[in-house]
C-alpha cells in the first residue's frame, strides 16, 4: 500500500533542468535539490500507526496476589513503526546529474529522479549536442584560460575585425565538420556513408573528442565577444581552450568570461528552474510537463527510437532555441540579477 | 648577551600577495594581480595583409612537386618520399596567380613585371618546361626538374609583360600573356604547339619556345587537352589545334591541325566566356550559361545530344535543371558544370561524387550542398570554383574550403589516405583557398593566409 510520501514521489519521478549559477559546484546544486525534495517528501502526513492486538499482563492489585499469569488483550500501536524509531521514510533519494557543469560556467543542467535516472543513461548514450554561449575577451591569456586566472601574456587586439574573427570561426567549423566524419564510424567507401553524410547524420558513437557542430559570433566588441556554440562530448575546460585558441589564430590572446550551456538535448533555457524555484511543488510541475512533452512527441513524431531521430529533434529543437533566444537571453538576464541579489 | 636581531627593514608584503606558511589562498579566491608593469605584446599591426601561400601534394618522384628533397632527401637518414598525402607548403620567391598541373608536371606564374615570372617543375623530356640548363653543360637540359626553375619565355619586353594564366598538357604547356600573346612549348607531334610540324623532331633539349600567330583577336583564356589546345579570344570565339582524331578539336574532321583555326557548329555567333578541357573531350560555356561540348563521348560526356562515341563538331548540350552555367571542368572521363547558385552538377563515367552506386550517368547529377558544409549554422556555402584532374574533381568553396573527390590516383586528393572517395571530402590546407589546378597524379593549390 502506498504511503502518501511514496505516492508523491512516485509523482516526483522523471527529468527536469535546472539553472546552476556560476561559482557552485554541481554537486552542492544537486544535494540542495535532493535535500529540498527530502524535506517535502518526509513532511507529508504519515499515516497513522497501525494498531495490533498484544496480550498484556494485568497489572496486579495490591489485595489479590494471584497465583497465575491474567493476560488481556489490548490493542496498541506498533511502535515499531513509529516515525521516531524507524527514521524518515525517505533517508535519500537518487537524484542523478546528467552533463556536468564545472564551477566556473552556468546554465541548464539537467537532473533526474528515481526513475528518471535511467533515460538519463540513454540520454548519455545517444549523439545529443548542446548550446554554450562563451563570452570572450581579447588582450589576455592566462593559464586557466579565464578572467580569473594567473596571467600569462597580454597583447593587442586593435587589428581583429569581426570579418577576422568570421574567417578564424569558418576554417574551425570546416576542422570540425572533418572532424564529425573521421570519427564516425562507417566505412567511407559504402554507399551508406555517402547518404548518411548528405543528411548530416555522420558522427561519433559514444565517447570520442570534443566536436564542435556549430560555431558563430553573435556579438562583437573589441575586446568583449561572444560565441554561441553547438558541440558534443565537450567539457567546458575545452570550450575555454577553444577561446584561447581563438585568440591565438587572430594573432592575439583571448580568455573566456564566462560559460552558458542554453541547451542540453532537448530542456532549454526557458525550461530551467531558477534557484528560488528548487522546491518540489516547481520540480513536479516542471517533471509533469516532460511528461506530457514526451508523450506529445511520441505522438506526433514516428515510434521508431533510433539515434538518428534524437538528431532530427536536436535540429527541431535548436531551430526553436534560435527563435526564442533573443527571449531567453533577455529572461535569463533579468535571473541572474535575480540570484545574484 | 645575545640581542634578538630585529630586522631594520621589514619585508615589504605586496597587498595582492598572503602568503603564509601554512596554507595558500585557493586560485578562485585570490584576487587578480593587475599586471599594468607587464609587457604588452604586438604581433601583428593593423594593416596587416594575408600572406598567399602555394601548396603542392601527390605523386613526388616526376618532381612535379616541386620538393627536391622529397626524391633526393638532403640527409642520408631520411627516404625518399613518393607520395605526398596531405597538403605541403611549396615555398616560392614571388606571390603565385596562375598554377597549372599536366601528366607528371606543372607550372607557376607570378603576375609580376620582373624578368622572372614562370617557373616549371617536372618531366621535362619534351621540354614541356623550356630548356633547363643542366649545371655541367651549357648544351643539355634536365629531363627531371625537381624545383621551380625559371622558365625563358622569349618576350620582347620581358619587364613590361605579365603572365596571366598557365596551361598544361599531357607533353605541352601554353603560357598567356597580357600583351604579347600566347607562348607554347613542348611536344608539337600533333600541331599541339601551334606550328609547323617537322618530321622526327627531337624535343628532349629543345629550345623552341613558339609565340602562336592567328589570331584575330586578344585571347583572353587557353586550355590544354590531352594533345590538343583550346584558345578563347575577347570577343567570344574559339581557335582549336592538335590531334582531333576524336574530333576534340572540334574543327568537323578528325585530321590533325598544326595552326588554330576558328571553331564552328553550334559555336558560331555565340559568345563564349569559358572553355575546358583534359583529356579528349572539350566543353565551352557561353556568356549567357549554355553550354556547348565536343570531343570525346565514349563515357556518355555527351549522350545528351548524340549516341555517337565522338562529336567533331561543337554542339550545344541541353541540360534539364542546371540553370544558368557559370563554369564547366571537364575531365577524362568525367564532367561538372557549375551553375550561378553555386550548385555542382556532375556526369560522364568514374568516381562521380554521389557514392559507389553512382558510377556512370549521362545526365547531370546535382551534388548536395549539405556536402560542401552547407548546414543549419551556414545556409549559403556555395561552390565558386570547379576544376577536374583526369579522375578527380576539385571544388572550392565561398568561404575558402576546398573539397575534392574521385579517384586518388597516387594520393592525388590530398586526404591523407590512398582511398577513393566517393563524396566530396574536405581538404585541410592551413589558410583559405584562392584556387587549385588539377593533374593526372598531383595537385596545386593557391591559398592565402586567414589574417
Amino acid at each position: 500500500m502506498a504511503t502518501p510520501a511514496v505516492r508523491m514521489f512516485r509523482r516526483l519521478e522523471g527529468l527536469f533542468c535546472v539553472y546552476k549559477p556560476s561559482g557552485v559546484h554541481w554537486k552542492l546544486v544537486r544535494d540542495s535539490i535532493e535535500t529540498n525534495l527530502l524535506k517535502v517528501l518526509n513532511a507529508t502526513p504519515s499515516q497513522p500507526l497501525p494498531q495490533e492486538v498484544r496480550f498484556l499482563a494485568q497489572p496486579s492489585t495490591e489485595t489479590e496476589a494471584p497465583k497465575g499469569l491474567t493476560l488481556s488483550a489490548t490493542s496498541v500501536p506498533v511502535l515499531s513503526k513509529h516515525p521516531l524509531v524507524s527514521g524518515p521514510e525517505f533517508q535519500n533519494i537518487q537524484v542523478g546529474v546528467g552533463h556536468r557543469l564545472d564551477a566556473f560556467s552556468s546554465g541548464v543542467l539537467v537532473l533526474g529522479v528515481g526513475n528518471g535516472n535511467k533515460t538519463l543513461n540513454d540520454l548519455y548514450r545517444t549523439r545529443v549536442t548542446r548550446d554554450y554561449t562563451l563570452e570572450g575577451e581579447f588582450g589576455t591569456a592566462t593559464d586557466d584560460f579565464t578572467h580569473t586566472g594567473g596571467v600569462v601574456e597580454r597583447s593587442t587586439y586593435e587589428h581583429i575585425t569581426q570579418d577576422k574573427l568570421e574567417r578564424v570561426l569558418a576554417m574551425l567549423e570546416g576542422a570540425n565538420q572533418k572532424a564529425l566524419l573521421m570519427y564516425s564510424n562507417v566505412d567511407m567507401r559504402s554507399q551508406e556513408a555517402y547518404e548518411m553524410a548528405v543528411q548530416g547524420l555522420l558522427g561519433p558513437e559514444g565517447k570520442s573528442a570534443p566536436i564542435l557542430t556549430g560555431l558563430r559570433c553573435i556579438h562583437f566588441q573589441p575586446p568583449n565577444f561572444i560565441l554561441e556554440v553547438q558541440c558534443l562530448n565537450e567539457t567546458q575546460k575545452y570550450l575555454r581552450k577553444v577561446v584561447h585558441e581563438i585568440g591565438l589564430e587572430l594573432r592575439s590572446t583571448a580568455v573566456c568570461k564566462g560559460i552558458r550551456r542554453t541547451r542540453d538535448g532537448l530542456f532549454t533555457l526557458q525550461d530551467a528552474l531558477t534557484r528560488h524555484h528548487w522546491t518540489a511543488a516547481d520540480i513536479t510541475q516542471a517533471i509533469r510537463q516532460y511528461h506530457s512533452s514526451k508523450k506529445h512527441r511520441k505522438r506526433s513524431q514516428s515510434p521508431a527510437k533510433k539515434p538518428a531521430l534524437k538528431t532530427s529533434e536536436d535540429v527541431t529543437a535548436t531551430q526553436q532555441n534560435e527563435a526564442n533566444e533573443e527571449a531567453a537571453v533577455g529572461k535569463i538576464k533579468k535571473l541572474v540579477a535575480e540570484t545574484r541579489s | 648577551m645575545a640581542f634578538p636581531f630585529v630586522r631594520l627593514c621589514p619585508r615589504h608584503v605586496s597587498t595582492g600577495l598572503q602568503v603564509c606558511s601554512y596554507a595558500t589562498l585557493s586560485k578562485a579566491s585570490r584576487p587578480q594581480e593587475k599586471s599594468s608593469a607587464g609587457p604588452v605584446f604586438q604581433y601583428v599591426g593593423q594593416n596587416k595583409k594575408p600572406t598567399p601561400k602555394v601548396f603542392v601534394w601527390g605523386f613526388s618522384f616526376t618532381g612535379a612537386l616541386g620538393i627536391p628533397s622529397f626524391v633526393v632527401p638532403d640527409s642520408g637518414r631520411k627516404k625518399p618520399r613518393k607520395y605526398q598525402l596531405t597538403p605541403y607548403r611549396l615555398e616560392t620567391a614571388e606571390q603565385i596567380s596562375s598554377a597549372a598541373c599536366g601528366y607528371g608536371f606543372s607550372l607557376i606564374a607570378s603576375s609580376t613585371k620582373d624578368a622572372s615570372k614562370l617557373w616549371g617543375m617536372g618531366l621535362n623530356k619534351d621540354s614541356q618546361l623550356g630548356f633547363q640548363r643542366t649545371q655541367h653543360s651549357r648544351h643539355q637540359s634536365y629531363d627531371y626538374v625537381l624545383e621551380p626553375s625559371p622558365v625563358a619565355l622569349p618576350l620582347v619586353n620581358p619587364l613590361q609583360t605579365r603572365v596571366l594564366q598557365v596551361a598544361c598538357g599531357r607533353a605541352h604547356s601554353l603560357v598567356l600573356t597580357d600583351r604579347e600573346g600566347v607562348f607554347s612549348m613542348g611536344n608539337n607531334s600533333y600541331g599541339q604547339c601551334g606550328r609547323r610540324i617537322v618530321e622526327d623532331e627531337v624535343y628532349s633539349g629543345s629550345h623552341i619556345i613558339h609565340n602562336i600567330e592567328g589570331f584575330a583577336g586578344r585571347v583572353v583564356q587557353v586550355a590544354c587537352g590531352q594533345d590538343h589546345s583550346l584558345f578563347l579570344t575577347e570577343t567570344g570565339k574559339v581557335l582549336a589545334c592538335g590531334w582531333g582524331a576524336d574530333g576534340q578539336t572540334g574543327l568537323g574532321h578528325h585530321n590533325i591541325s598544326s595552326s588554330p583555326v576558328e571553331v564552328g557548329g553550334d559555336l558560331s555567333g555565340v559568345e563564349v566566356q569559358q572553355i575546358s578541357t583534359y583529356g579528349d573531350c572539350s566543353l565551352a560555356v557561353s556568356r549567357d550559361g549554355q553550354l556547348f561540348g565536343w570531343g570525346n563521348s565514349e563515357y556518355r560526356q555527351l549522350a545528351s545530344v548524340t549516341e555517337a562515341t565522338q562529336i567533331n563538331s561543337p554542339r550545344h548540350l541541353p541540360l534539364k535543371g542546371c540553370g544558368k552555367v557559370v563554369q564547366a571542368a571537364c575531365g577524362g572521363t568525367q564532367v561538372a558544370v557549375l551553375n550561378d547558385k553555386g550548385e555542382v552538377f556532375v556526369w560522364g563515367y568514374g568516381i562521380l561524387g554521389k557514392g559507389p552506386n553512382l558510377s556512370e550517368s549521362s545526365t547531370p547529377e546535382v551534388i548536395p550542398s549539405t556536402l560542401f558544409g552547407r548546414s543549419q549554422f551556414n545556409p549559403s556555402v556555395a561552390v565558386t570554383r570547379i576544376r577536374c584532374g583526369l579522375s578527380h574533381f576539385a571544388a572550392v568553396t565561398d568561404r575558402g574550403e576546398l573539397f575534392v573527390w574521385g579517384k586518388n590516383v597516387r594520393g592525388c586528393l590530398g586526404i591523407g589516405k590512398r582511398d577513393d572517395q566517393y563524396f566530396p571530402w574536405r581538404v585541410t590546407v592551413p589558410g583559405q583557398v584562392v584556387d587549385v589546378a588539377c593533374g593526372v597524379d598531383h595537385m596545386v593549390a593557391m591559398a592565402k593566409s586567414l589574417l
